[in-house]
């Protein structure tokens, strides 16, 4: 009785282990947030980051490659740190991008302004 | 014994323990962050332009804290704080971004504005540009005006000058006819009319009424022609001394002279000469040729007043 059930509680205690390890890897493949990051990295790309924001980018390419690479040997945990990375560092870039072009747009407009004027001086 | 020892050294670990505990670990990103963070909110322009992003990134910066009050791993906690300084960047750069939006449409705004003056001086300049045209215009018409008003006075000028002309002539023609009645002679002084010896009295100073009527025409004549003077010059035949002869002439010229006087002739429009004996028209060799040289001659003036004297 004693030896069975300390049989029995091994083999549970085992198969609770198994279905822990089991669900937790489960519940976070991370490949959502590896797929999720590489949209934000391209979303930046396609934004002009890589002329606005060279460093961001390069980060964010960085970390997704180090993401897709932690999945492929099944390292989940960092796969999710370095995608959250990745997207972090993608949506910056992006946001530097639109600033820049934004303010470039500004600039032209302000410089529109300034021609107009000197014209509307000279004809006065 | 043992006991009086043991306790200091428990209260002094359980203390050690309880603050452990109780202070949250930190890492160097994690104040960074923080200090981010700060900056970020004091930024008014975040306040104002980017407040649903401020908000994401105090909530990952709130997440990175509860990792590092759990005392959790430096590298879970600066996971986090790494991501939470992401999205602090982010917050100033959607504020950047929104701003300089702002800045595009308000100028836009100016640029509309300024190029509405712009029109409106080219309207104006236009405008000025028509005016002078206008102008220009007037000025043209007053000077056709002027030229057509010229014209106009040079051609009454005309007419008035060839008026004058024909009225000169007839006054001429006048005159020619009035001179015929007294037999004058055109010489190269002038129109000459010569009084006879008959035409005076016995007492030589006064003209006979044939005299008289020659007067009165020549009188006539003098007030038709109000800018004609008269020379008037006596003239006798050689009988008698030269200094008679010379009296003689300049009396007979004095009667001509009185009596155009009295017939309302001025006295500044007759000149008188008695020239005696000298320049007979004839030879004193015959009573008939010495009643010749008993003369006056009157010389007519040219119409501005002139006479030649010998």
């Amino acid at each position: 009785m004693t030896r069975n059930s300390r049989r029995l509680m091994a083999v549970l205690v085992g198969a609770a282990a198994t279905l822990m390890l089991g669900c937790s890897s489960l519940k976070t493949p991370a490949t959502a947030d590896v797929a999720v990051s590489k949209a934000a990295v391209d979303n930046a790309a396609g934004a002009g980051a890589a002329q606005y924001a060279p460093v961001e980018l390069m980060a964010a390419r960085d970390k997704l490659a180090l993401a897709n690479k932690a999945m492929s040997v099944k390292d989940y945990k960092l796969a999710r740190d370095m995608a959250a990375q990745a997207q972090a560092d993608a949506k910056l870039a992006q946001s530097k991008a639109n600033s820049a072009k934004a303010q470039a747009a500004a600039d032209a407009v302000q410089d529109d302004i300034r021609v107009l004027r000197e014209e509307l001086e000279r004809n006065l | 014994m043992k006991h009086l020892y043991l306790t200091p050294v428990v209260l002094a670990l359980a203390t050690l323990l309880a603050a452990c505990g109780s202070s949250p670990k930190s890492t160097s990103l994690l104040e960074q962050a923080h200090s981010d963070y700060r900056i970020a909110q004091s930024n008014p322009n975040v306040g104002r332009y980017a407040p649903l992003e401020l908000k994401q990134a105090g909530d990952a910066l709130a997440q990175a804290d509860a990792l590092a009050t759990e005392r959790a791993s430096s590298e879970k906690i600066d996971q986090l704080a790494y991501l939470a300084r992401q999205k602090i960047a982010l917050t100033e750069e959607v504020a950047k971004q929104k701003m300089a939006e702002t800045d595009v449409r308000n100028a836009g705004q100016e640029r509309n504005q300024v190029r509405l003056d712009q029109r409106t001086n080219e309207a104006n300049a236009a405008n000025i540009r028509a005016e002078q045209a206008r102008q220009v215009a007037l000025l043209a018409i007053n000077d056709a005006a002027q030229s057509q008003a010229d014209t106009d006075r040079a051609r009454q000028q005309t007419q008035a000058a060839q008026m004058d002309a024909a009225n000169a002539q007839q006054r001429a023609t006048q005159l020619e006819a009035q001179l015929g009645e007294l037999s004058a002679k055109k010489t190269a002084r002038g129109m000459v009319i010569t009084l006879g010896d008959v035409l005076f009295g016995t007492d030589l100073s006064r003209l006979t009424s044939d005299g008289e009527a020659s007067a009165k025409k020549l009188a006539k004549i003098l007030e038709l022609n109000p800018q004609r003077t008269v020379l008037i010059e006596g003239f006798a035949d050689s009988t008698g001394t030269a200094e008679y002869n010379q009296q003689l002439s300049v009396r007979r010229a004095m009667a001509v002279q009185t009596a155009l006087q009295t017939l309302g002739v001025g006295r500044e429009r007759v000149v008188i000469r008695g020239y005696g004996e000298s320049y007979p028209v004839a030879a004193n060799d015959s009573a008939q040729n010495r009643q010749m040289n008993r003369r006056v001659e009157i010389v007519l003036s040219d119409e501005a007043g002139r006479t030649i004297a010998r």
